[in-house]
């Protein structure tokens, strides 16, 4: 199995990351874990989230996780993603540039390149049924739902509640209780 | 009539009871293996649903990686005591967080382990994948204490058993009072039957007890007694009015047989007494054939006198009460004989033998007049030979003893042998020996009278002999 | 005082005669006195009616009662005699022509001093006659006489 299969990465990786911790570990190291984590977290997503039947035509329409901006993943997310499902959808990865591009798309993760765009990259996204995932300090707050934040070698969750609300995305309770609040800021 | 050791009435009391008792004990039982199932499977069930639920609320936290909420969903499982501990464990089956917080093995599995249900000593096992949608997450593990379950059990059993010992004192009263429409009916019917023998009294009613069989019963037993005691008065009714008769009858044979003694017996006597006065008053004008007349008038006159006698005695012995003592056969014979040898002393050619020691237990007075007949049969039947020899002896047959009279005189042809015992009937002419054919029909009826038997044996001049038995009294 | 008189009562004159035939075939010269029925022996006895005037100091030495007797019945007069202090102690003898066990003890009950059988064979009844008179008449000694001043 292919979860299990990247969770075992993920372990030899924690293993790896143990150790490191001690000696002169490379920052690349404990990047490459964090991304790991982070695309298990994208690809988790799709199970806690309910999108609007607008943007699934049908039940095949396969669920799409987009990284917009410099992919931090490499391989990494496509290797979680490949071959699983959600349902009867498959999922897929799809990048990109700029936010004009964005066309189709369910889980758009946004990437630390894009920094200085996120007020841009928001107003674009404005309306649409997009669960827009940054990893910039506020970025739930401010220009999205979701935001990875790193703390003490563990990846939390911030949700905007209302954004989703807006983004008519319903965000399963059980997700919910896993992560921090956060309310719109500015 | 006995009283009977058991009764109906606790006859049908323990059947019904064993009846019962085995139907509640049968119905506990049943009741109890199912209650043990069911709640077994309850429990299971029970478990099932609460693992689910727990496997649904932990996998966002497997998925991403909250073992602090893991812990909470676990945490919730206080409010069961049955449950002793649980455990998550994430996809690679190592432990993700457990209940209480910080439990290891034995309590849970270091590592996920086979899915499915297993009992383990007093614990119930439950493991089972954690899914989201069709993605495993990881494994829930549970154990439940199972003494809690024994604890239901047991308060399900005793409930059982309370109910069940409720239920048999419940039909022991409805028995006791079931059994009073059965039991009632026929105590009545053997106490009225127990009455009845007891006091010989038929007048004496079953009560009406009941309208089944047992009813039908009663009825007819009070029918029965009522022909019982119809016949009976009946009878009783019959038995005085042939007493009465029997009474009169005797009354007037007893006047008549008086009468007879009397009257017939009076003419005679003037008649023998005056044929007498005449012979000696005007002898001297009779010539022989006169005097031979009167002779023959005299005979026939005394022969009259022994018939109304001999008849007498018939009929006396028919009514006359046996009255039994012990006395000798043999000295009696011994009277009679001297008697007969004292009237005709000229007769020295006859030889009485009398055997010893015949004692018995009859009339002495009726067994005299047996042997007085008898002898003077064989002393009559024997005087046309110069010599003879009687002999009154006892032999012993077939266990009984056998008396007999025995005589060489006469005789008689045996062919006619069956009438020797009729009244008035005789078998030798009176001019051979003069006799009026009753003694022998004396003799016989005296012998009936005293429950024996009689015979005679003979053949024409060469003797008679007579036997009889007597029934043996104890005196 | 008791004289040699017989008392015989007889009702049947066949009887009465054969009876006086056998006493005198045996010398027995007494004087016999015949009565015809019980009331008539009682009235002899206690000197009434008929024998109104013969006195009851001279009493027979022997009476012969028959027991079927007309009026009063032999066994009743011989209850009378023995219930009277005057008679009490007279020699009866009952003479009848039944065997009937029952006279014979209803006779003897009421202290009849003998009972005889009359037989048809008139020999035997002459025998019986000579005994009786034998010994009623010659054997047997009379009681004492009763006192005279018992009465009459
Ligand atoms: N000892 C005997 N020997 C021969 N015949 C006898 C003897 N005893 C009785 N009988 C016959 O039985 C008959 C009936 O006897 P029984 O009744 O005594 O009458 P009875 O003696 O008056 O003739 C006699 O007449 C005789 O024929
Ligand atoms: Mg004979």
């Amino acid at each position: 199995m292919d979860l299990l299969r990247r969770l075992l990465l993920g372990l030899t990786l924690s293993i790896a990351v143990l150790c490191a911790e001690g000696g002169a570990a490379g920052a690349e190291g404990r990047m490459t874990r964090e991304y790991d984590m982070k695309a298990i977290f994208l690809f988790q997503f799709a199970d806690f989230v309910n999108w609007p039947a607008s943007t699934c035509p049908d039940t095949l329409t396969p669920i799409t996780i987009g990284v917009l901006g410099n992919d931090p993943f490499g391989a990494g997310l496509d290797e979680v993603v490949a071959g699983e499902t959600v349902g009867a959808r498959k999922l897929v990865v799809r990048r990109f540039r700029t936010v004009e591009q964005v066309d189709s798309c369910h889980v758009l993760f946004i990437c630390a390149s894009e920094a200085g765009r996120l007020e841009h990259i928001h107003a674009k996204l404005m309306g649409r049924s997009v669960l827009t995932v940054g990893e910039t300090k506020d970025f739930a707050a401010r220009y999205g739902i979701v935001g990875f934040d790193v703390q003490r070698n563990r990846l939390k969750l911030r949700i905007n509640v209302a954004a989703a609300d807006s983004a008519k995305l319903t965000i399963s309770s059980k997700l919910l209780r896993q992560a921090e609040l956060v309310a719109s800021k500015g | 009539m006995r009283t009977p050791r058991t009764t109906i009435r606790r006859k049908l009391i323990l059947a019904i009871m064993l009846t019962s008792t085995t139907a509640l004990a049968l119905a506990g039982t049943a009741l109890t293996i199912h209650e043990v199932t069911s709640l077994r499977a309850l429990l299971a069930r029970e478990l099932a649903t609460r693992a689910a639920i727990l496997a649904a609320n932990s996998t966002a936290a497997l998925a991403f990686q909250n073992p602090e909420d893991a812990s909470q969903v676990l945490a919730g499982l206080r409010t069961d005591p049955s449950i002793v501990a649980a455990a998550l464990y994430d996809a690679r089956g190592g432990v993700f967080a457990t209940y209480p917080m910080g439990a290891s093995a034995p309590l849970v599995p270091a590592a996920a382990g086979a899915m499915g249900n297993r009992l383990e000593r007093a614990s119930l096992l439950v493991s089972r994948p954690v899914m989201e949608g069709n993605r495993r997450l990881g494994s829930l593990f549970l154990r439940s204490d199972l003494r809690a379950l024994d604890e239901r059990v047991r308060a399900q059993v005793m409930a059982i058993l309370v109910a069940v010992l409720g239920s048999m004192g419940v039909a022991l009263a409805l028995s006791a009072w079931l059994q009073g429409g059965i039991a009632q009916p026929v105590r009545i019917l053997a106490e009225t039957a127990k009455a009845v023998l007891d006091r010989k009294d038929y007048s004496v009613r079953a009560r009406a007890v009941s309208d089944d069989e047992l009813g039908v019963l009663a009825e007819g037993f009070n029918d029965m007694l009522a022909e019982i005691q119809r016949r009976d008065a009946e009878l009783e009714q019959r038995v005085a009015d042939r007493t009465a008769a029997l009474e009169a009858s005797n009354k007037e044979l007893e006047a008549f047989s008086y009468s007879v003694s009397h009257d017939l017996r009076a003419p005679l006597r003037a008649i023998d007494g005056f044929s007498k006065a005449l012979l000696e008053d005007c002898g001297d004008k009779l010539d022989q054939v006169g005097t031979k007349h009167l002779d023959r008038v005299r005979t026939a006159t005394r022969q009259m006198g022994q018939l109304i006698d001999d008849l007498l005695n018939l009929a006396r012995i028919s009514r006359a009460e046996l009255r039994r003592e012990r006395f000798d056969l043999g000295a009696v014979g011994k009277e009679i004989a001297a008697e007969l040898k004292r009237a005709q002393p000229e007769r020295e050619g006859v030889q009485f033998v009398i055997a010893e020691g015949m004692t018995v237990v009859a009339d002495t007075q009726l067994l005299r007049v047996v042997l007085d007949n008898l002898l003077r049969n064989a002393w009559k039947f024997t005087a046309k030979h110069p010599t003879a020899r009687i002999e009154l002896g006892q032999h012993r047959d077939n266990g009984h003893r056998v008396f007999f009279v025995t005589d060489d005189g006469a005789g008689f042809d045996m062919a006619h042998a069956n009438l020797l015992f009729a009244p008035f009937q005789r078998l030798h002419r009176q001019s051979d020996f003069e006799g009026t054919g009753v003694g022998l029909a004396t003799v016989q009826r005296i012998i009936h009278r005293h429950g024996g038997q009689l015979w005679a044996d003979g053949a024409v001049e060469r003797g008679a002999s007579f036997s009889f038995t007597l029934s043996e009294v104890k005196s | 005082m008791t004289n040699t008189t017989i008392l015989m009562a007889e009702d049947n004159p066949n009887d009465e005669e054969l009876t006086l035939r056998a006493l005198r075939k045996y010398n027995v010269s007494n004087e016999v006195v015949v009565v015809r029925d019980g009331q008539e022996a009682l009235d002899y006895l206690f000197c009434a009616g008929e024998y109104a005037s013969r006195s009851a100091n001279v009493q027979p030495q022997v009476i012969l009662l028959d027991i079927n007797l007309p009026k009063v019945n032999g066994l009743e007069v011989l209850k009378r005699i023995r219930a009277d202090k005057r008679t009490r102690t007279l020699p009866v003898v009952m003479l009848t022509s039944s065997a009937e066990e029952r006279d014979r003890f209803a006779a003897y009950e009421n202290h009849a001093n003998s009972y005889i059988r009359k037989p048809v064979d008139f020999d035997q009844f002459t025998e019986a006659v000579r005994h009786l008179g034998l010994y009623w008449l010659v054997l047997n000694q009379p009681p004492p006489a009763p006192r005279s001043g018992n009465g009459r």
